[in-house]
């Protein structure tokens, strides 16, 4: 287990959706490939959009870019 | 022994009130009677959710349930008060389930579809498929919040859920009138002007006995050595609300004879006038010259009522310890009522009870509910 996953694993069971909407994005920006790319970047999205995090539009802002919202 | 009255005769309610009965046992007691009711009264009306000061900060959303209907009532980002259906569009799941603070979105804790306060579906995720967040048959327009029609008067939170009533000004435009110097800012006074009374009865008998000073000089004794019964009046309006008036409302006073201030350029009528007033179906309003009250009267069962007590002030602010001795006071006084409305609940028990006669004189504030429920039934039973 990859310690990005580790640190996913920890933040969800402390349900820390701060610590999500980054970690997910983390996860995002080092997938390779981008159906899994936007696959994180949407649960980043999504809990940053739940928490008003400041991520948030720059997240939507990727989506969109890959025409995914 | 009077004769049982078919439950659908509701004629000999609706006669004035020297010759009229009371409304039938079934409509207290009868499982079929309070499923119509639901309906015919409760949904086709302006009822009594809550109050906003349960959502006192913009964001913050409480789930209540109203008539098993799951509802949300949440303070959206531009303050605005509004009732949701508490479900999602998706697979119908509970979207809230404890009172607290949307930070940005309702988001569904099933599939994470989420939603603005102010009720617009922002965001479905996979919804095409994994990082697809959007599917040409979804749109997202049609798939808001289900809203339930709303209106607040006096903080009370006022639903309409059948959509079909008339709008609330015009509904109670005789009573906003009437009101109308009480027409300006409350302020609740907190926590320790809240309390709830949870009573085993019918919420109609809360009502009936919300409305008549009758009883008031048995059942509340105290009042007696400044409220007699001739100071008061009745208030009827038919067709849309009753109560009682007092002549003599005397405001509470601390240690050091202290008041609460009054609500600003009120007229001499209120110097020593109070009124209290049952908006039908479930909410009872005081208005007094330095504090008001609202209660909800939320149906649990149909001989289940848990009564909501809301104090409200002409100022934030107010002073603690005289707030708390306030609360107390109401409280004291409503319990008082408590064995009266359980008592005539168990009464509604007896098989030949023909619904009971008024006294012409001082129980016309209670036959005007009486004949309201019944022509809620009528108009009711006439559509169907």
């Amino acid at each position: 287990m990859s310690d990005l996953d580790e640190r996913l694993l920890d933040a969800h069971a402390r349900d820390d959706r701060h610590a999500l909407v980054e970690l997910y994005a983390e996860a995002g920006r080092t997938a390779n490939s981008v159906d899994a790319s936007c696959f994180y970047l949407t649960h980043a999205y999504i809990f940053g959009l739940e928490m008003n995090h400041p991520l948030t539009p720059k997240l939507h802002a990727e989506l969109r870019q890959h025409d995914r919202i | 022994m009077a004769k049982d009255i078919p439950d659908s005769d509701l004629s000999a309610v609706r006669r004035s009130v020297d010759t009229a009965q009371g409304l039938p046992n079934a409509y207290y007691v009868d499982p079929t009677v309070w499923e119509e009711e639901k309906k015919a009264v409760l949904f086709a009306s302006w009822a009594g959710l809550a109050v906003a000061a349960d959502v006192p900060e913009n964001g913050d959303a409480k789930p209540i349930e109203f008539l098993g209907m799951p509802l949300l009532l949440v303070r959206d980002r531009s303050g605005e008060v509004r009732v949701f259906q508490n479900i999602c569009r998706h697979r119908g799941m509970i979207l809230v389930q404890e009172p607290r603070k949307i930070e940005g979105a309702i988001r569904c804790p099933y599939h994470s579809w989420c939603y603005s306060t102010d009720g617009r579906l922002v965001s479905t995720p996979h919804v095409g498929g994994p990082g697809q967040n959007k599917h040409e048959a979804i749109v997202k327009e049609d798939l808001g919040l289900i809203e339930v029609r709303s209106h607040i008067w006096r903080d009370v939170v006022f639903i309409n859920v059948d959509g079909n009533a008339a709008p609330f000004e015009e509904v109670h435009a005789d009573l906003i009138a009437r009101w109308s110097e009480h027409e300006q800012p409350l302020y609740h006074g907190g926590a320790d002007s809240f309390f709830h009374l949870d009573v085993q009865t019918n919420w109609k008998l809360a009502v009936e006995n919300y409305c008549e000073s009758y009883h008031l000089p048995w059942v509340h004794p105290g009042l007696n050595s400044y409220s007699r019964l001739e100071d008061h009046y009745h208030i009827e309006a038919k067709g849309q609300y009753s109560g009682q008036g007092t002549l003599v409302y005397r405001q509470l006073r601390g240690v050091n004879e202290q008041v609460f201030p009054d609500f600003p350029n009120l007229s001499e009528k209120w110097d020593e006038g109070a009124e209290y007033v049952a908006v039908y179906p479930n909410v009872l309003l005081g208005v007094q010259r330095d504090h008001a009250f609202a209660i909800i009267l939320e149906p649990k069962a149909q001989d289940r009522t848990v009564e909501h007590i809301h104090l409200y002030y002409s100022q934030p602010n107010t002073d603690e310890g005289m707030r708390a001795k306030n609360a107390a006071l109401w409280k004291t006084v409503f319990e008082e009522d408590v064995f009266v409305v359980e008592g005539m609940q168990k009464g509604r028990l007896a098989p030949h009870f023909d619904g009971g006669r008024f006294s012409p004189a001082m129980d016309g504030p209670t036959h005007c509910f009486h004949d309201w429920v019944a022509g809620k039934f009528e108009e009711h039973r006439q559509s169907a």
